[in-house]
């Protein structure tokens, strides 16, 4: 039975590779929410990242950058520079908070920069200078590129307008941007004149950061001190569980379309095949050879149907970037780990209507063709 | 003597219940020996395809016993049903019922995975069958490409891969021209006879009539003597044959006159052409 039913599932090659298709649609849709979401959460780490610090060191009971405020006096920052092991420090003023260019809010990472602090300012430039002065700023490109707005135009943060003096690359992200201005400026729209938010601590070669942050939090009073790599995951987390419901429920109706085309495709194929199951009825066969010759075509359909979506969604993530450089998509072979463990149940419960029908199945019908 | 193989003791079926039941079938004993062909005749709705679905175990009886190679089938479950089926009897339909997807030989072999030895035990015996039903050339091929007689053909070599000692016809010739339906009609008599097969075959067709061992005629859904001025042969207009108006079930209205076909193939030829064989029936 089983090779009959894969026969009569290729003896239909195009409605099979509709089918999978159908099946790869609503996989690729899971895929692709999923790819989204850790493109979004990767490049809201993105800042983190390409700083390479060592150590941060943040207010008292403050752990993230992302959704945080923190207030650190500027003198700890000099204070840190002078502690045994550090090589040096890059400190910034920091606000979360919209910025609008071209008649939009964007939601920023607004990063008010010393000149004496370059270090913590953008990594990669499209266009003019990365070190905004006071009255300037600097955005990321893609914004530039969606909003049409070029240097020398006028944006405004918060209250304050400021000119474009500089495009960053890989700053751009649909939840959070990095733009850069001026620490004074950022500073007197604060009050904040004499604080920063965020210590950058670089330690001297052969120094562990776990030492330089054990020395910090030994010296300093009232702050919280971090590794990189603590850091980085902490903000990465809470980012992640900010999406994590939607992704969950998107993944739940992702598999819940793909289970409705393979049930429908193995129903109408049972379906379509009465006349043949009840033959095989007729011959001996019992109901449960029939139903698995019903499962395994659900599982052919699924299997490909997840095969279709590997490839098309890669060829997507080469693609999609050049067309939408807003989308940040992050597709990695573990994402398809959950997708590939629904595939089973997927084609299980499946099945289940197209059982029904196979238990209907009349083998007297044989008689009446 | 030969072994009785399939045996039924007053069998019966009736559909529905009360004022509207339904005797489709009504207390018929009757018993099959190896080697013997019969044949169930008898007017339309008289009961015949209820019977042979009651005898080849895909239709409960209402009452009465059934025995196929000493096994009581009125006592068995689903599964063991299944089993006898597929072990004891062979089906050959009117409607031919191959797989599509499945090649002539993959056809054939089909029921073989359901009897002991598989697939594999059954393709030694498949190269004789192909032999013997003139298919040797056509294994490869899909049902879609076969002739009606080539279909008939391979359902009966499907009917036979499992060597069972019974094979149930229903209307084997009903979908073939007369030249066709006769070359069926000698390979299950040839079965009944050199395999010791018992063939047991509802039919309209009168000409089976020469070569079964028996008739039984089913009327009302019980077993009568058959009178032999109970025949009323007319000729089929298309291919000139001979055909008992009286049973046949293949018939049309034509310039409000009822004429019979021993084939839906000559009533499809007809209806192309009513008006080139028309002057036949003259």
């Amino acid at each position: 039975m089983v090779y009959w039913s894969l026969k009569t599932l290729l003896s239909e090659p195009m409605r099979l590779i509709v089918s999978a298709l159908a099946v790869a649609v609503s996989f690729i849709l899971v895929t692709f929410f999923g790819a989204v979401f850790e493109g979004e959460s990767d490049q809201m780490v993105a800042y983190l990242e390409e700083m390479e610090a060592d150590v941060w060191v943040m207010q008292k009971g403050v752990s993230n950058m992302h959704m945080a405020s923190s207030m650190v006096w500027d003198w700890k920052a000099d204070k840190i520079a002078e502690l045994p092991g550090v090589k040096e420090v890059a400190a910034i003023l920091y606000l979360n908070g919209p910025v609008k260019v071209g008649g939009k809010d964007w939601f920023s990472y607004i990063i008010g920069l010393s000149p004496d602090h370059a270090r913590a300012g953008p990594w990669a430039m499209a266009q003019g200078k990365s070190i905004p002065e006071s009255g300037e700023v600097v955005i990321p490109k893609v914004i530039s590129q969606l909003t049409g707005a070029r240097l020398g135009d006028e944006i405004t943060m918060i209250d304050r307008p400021l000119r474009i003096v500089g495009l960053s690359k890989g700053t751009f992200s649909m939840a959070s941007s990095v733009v850069f201005v001026a620490r004074d400026d950022l500073g007197d729209l604060l009050e904040a004149s004499d604080q920063y938010s965020y210590i950058m601590v670089y330690a001297q070669p052969g120094v562990s950061s776990q030492a330089l942050v054990d020395e910090i939090k030994n010296q300093i009073d009232k702050i919280n001190a971090l590794t990189n790599e603590e850091f980085i995951e902490s903000d990465w987390q809470l980012a992640v569980q900010m999406g994590a419901e939607i992704i969950r429920m998107m993944t739940v109706l992702g598999t819940m379309l793909a289970t409705l085309i393979v049930a429908f495709t193995a129903y109408s194929l049972i379906a379509r095949k009465k006349q043949e199951l009840a033959v095989a009825k007729a011959l001996g066969f019992g109901n449960g050879h029939i139903y698995i010759a019903a499962l395994c075509q659900s599982i052919v359909i699924t299997v490909l149907g997840l095969l279709l979506a590997l490839i098309i969604s890669f060829t997507l993530l080469a693609w999609l970037p050049e067309f939408a450089p807003q989308i940040n998509l992050s597709i990695r072979l573990h994402q398809f780990i959950p997708v590939a463990a629904l595939a089973l149940p997927v084609a299980m419960l499946a099945s289940l209507g197209a059982a029904r029908t196979v238990a209907k199945v009349d083998p007297m019908s044989v008689f009446h063709s | 003597m030969s072994e009785v193989i399939l045996q039924a003791r007053n069998l019966s079926k009736h559909f529905g219940s009360g004022d509207s039941v339904v005797k489709a079938v009504d207390d018929v004993s009757l018993q099959i020996k190896q080697g013997e062909m019969v044949l169930i005749m008898g007017p339309s709705g008289s009961g015949k395809t209820t019977l042979l679905s009651m005898l080849g175990a895909l239709l409960t009886p209402t009452s009465g016993q059934i025995v196929v190679d000493n096994a009581d089938v009125s006592v068995m479950n689903e599964t063991s049903l299944a089993a006898l089926r597929a072990q004891k009897i062979g089906f050959v339909f009117q409607a031919f019922n191959l797989l599509e997807a499945l090649t002539v030989e993959e056809n054939i072999l089909f029921p073989a995975q359901l009897n002991a030895g598989g697939v594999e035990a059954a393709k030694d015996r498949i190269d004789d069958l192909l032999e013997r039903l003139g298919l040797t050339v056509r294994r490869k091929v899909l049902p879609g490409t076969l002739s009606g007689g080539e279909k008939q053909r391979v359902a009966i070599a499907r009917a036979l891969i499992n060597q069972p000692p019974i094979i149930l016809a229903d209307e084997p010739t009903g979908n073939l021209d007369s030249h066709k339906g006769q070359e069926v009609m000698m390979i299950l008599h040839d079965i009944a006879r050199d395999d010791g097969c018992a063939v047991l075959m509802v039919t309209h067709d009168p000409r089976v009539e020469e070569v079964a061992d028996r008739v039984l005629w089913l009327e009302d859904g019980a077993l009568r003597d058959r009178k032999s001025e109970q025949h009323s042969w007319v000729i089929d207009p298309v291919c000139g044959m001979r055909v008992d108006e009286w049973t046949a079930t293949i018939t049309t209205d034509y310039q409000d006159e009822k004429i019979v076909f021993c084939s839906n193939r000559c009533l499809s030829r007809f209806n192309e052409k009513p008006e080139k064989y028309a002057g036949k029936l003259k």
